[in-house]
């Protein structure tokens, strides 16, 4: 009488817990990287809201895994979103919840931003796009910590 | 007894495949919990620092030296990857201010401005790389989103509740700009106008230390600067110096807290050579 209870059990608690392994990208957009460092080759660039999942942790880094690629990502790219349990009742979906899509880019978004804007136009929302638009190419970065003599890592 | 327990356990997974709906609820809460834990999403802080970066830029105008920028940006970023928060939803930016105010300003997100006065008052690479890292600080332990007044935010939790639609409609909206205006007014008077904590000023200079070091850069540049500017008299203004804590008292601190590991002098001085070529 017991047995069937534990394995049904253990089953759907193995299923809870395959399904807390997945993070998700919390940036505009970062890099999965090759090997888990700064200026390792990018393999694949991940977006807001995208889910990833984890295969071990290194440190700051996280192994993960997204559609086909296997790679390196920083912790403070993804978050751990507390798990929608729809999710986990006869669902096969792998990718973000309807909850979690539903809170990302609620509240301050880029329509109170656009109203913001309007109802302020005196505001130079311009030229923090200019700042914005100042990059720093990878390659430089290394060439220009290299030659001070200072840390890549 | 035992198998009570069990198939109480059971009922309630199976009661949750009776109806998505109301577990559809639960998951909904359970986010919701987490979102007040951090009252502010990485994206939501994004757009109060672009606003209040708006604000300053609508003050100050840009310095427009693409060499001194270009150079500003290799340094802060360097510092930045060196931080506990390297990567923010919108990145590391930063541009020079117009202005002979010796002054520095950490927008929320991630955009950092120094002026003119400021890179003109520090007197090598590595004190300016010093002065970023306390601002880069401040946006670790998001000091300026957390001036905005905790009321705002749970009035927008509340307005934004468990509606599905990431578009307002305009009555919703409205007020969300209004409590979206009052945040960025906290952030701005704390940036431009009050300064943060005392707590807060040394928390950010203990950090700054912590960055410069593990960056390479030599962390008593912190101490050489503020003891300079204390010495001519120019602890004051704001940003950086605008600060509760009298700059001697900082200085000790500082002191207290410098990382153990020596720097190479001679790699400052061939630092100080780009720094001074930057200027020029």
């Amino acid at each position: 009488m017991r047995l069937p209870f534990i394995s049904l059990f253990i089953i759907i608690a193995t299923s809870v817990s395959l399904h807390a392994e997945t993070v998700t990208v919390i940036t505009k957009q970062s890099a999965i990287r090759e090997s888990c460092r700064f200026f390792s080759p990018v393999k694949a660039t991940v977006h807001y809201n995208d889910v990833l999942e984890i295969i071990s942790k290194e440190g700051e880094w996280y192994k993960v895994k997204f559609e086909a690629v296997q790679g390196c990502i920083h912790k403070s790219s993804i978050e751990k979103k507390s798990i929608s349990l729809s999710n986990l009742v006869g669902s096969e979906k792998q990718s973000t919840s309807g909850d979690e899509v539903a809170l990302a880019g609620k509240g301050f978004n880029p329509q109170v931003e656009a109203a913001y804007q309007k109802e302020n136009p005196s505001l130079n929302f311009r030229a923090v796009d200019r700042v914005e638009s100042y990059d720093t190419s990878e390659s430089k970065l290394i060439q220009f910590i290299q030659s001070g003599k200072l840390n890549l890592q | 007894m035992k198998e009570h327990l069990y198939l109480k356990l059971i009922l309630i997974f199976l009661l949750a495949g009776c109806s998505s709906v109301d577990i559809g609820s639960i998951g909904r809460v359970a986010q919701q919990t987490f979102k007040a834990a951090t009252p502010l999403s990485d994206e939501e802080e994004y757009y109060v620092g672009r606003a209040v970066a708006a604000r300053i830029l609508s003050s100050y105008p840009i310095l427009e030296n693409i060499e001194l920028t270009d150079y500003v940006n290799l340094v802060g970023q360097t510092v930045a990857i060196h931080s506990d928060n390297p990567i923010t939803y919108g990145g590391y930016h930063f541009a020079v201010l117009n202005t002979k105010e010796i002054n520095a300003f950490a927008c929320p997100g991630g955009i950092i401005f120094i002026t003119k006065g400021m890179i003109n008052a520090v007197q090598n690479e590595d004190e300016l790389a010093a002065v970023l890292a306390h601002e880069v600080a401040h946006i670790n332990h998001r000091d300026g989103v957390s001036s905005i007044q905790k009321a705002r935010l749970t009035e927008v939790a509340t307005l934004i509740g468990t509606e599905a639609a990431q578009t307002y409609a305009p009555a919703q909206l409205s007020q969300l700009v209004g409590l979206f205006e009052g945040s960025v007014d906290d952030v701005f008077k704390t940036l431009v106008v009050n300064g943060y904590s005392k707590s807060q000023e040394y928390h950010a200079d203990e950090s700054g230390l912590s960055y410069l070091s593990r960056a390479g850069y030599n962390p008593e540049a912190l101490e050489d600067f503020l003891q300079r500017l204390m010495n001519q008299g120019q602890a004051t203004g704001g940003g950086i110096m605008k600060t509760h804590p009298a700059t001697a008292e900082r200085i000790e601190k500082v002191e207290k807290e410098m990382p153990s590991a020596k720097v190479d002098i001679s790699f400052v001085q061939l630092r100080s050579m780009r720094f001074e070529k930057a200027m020029k």
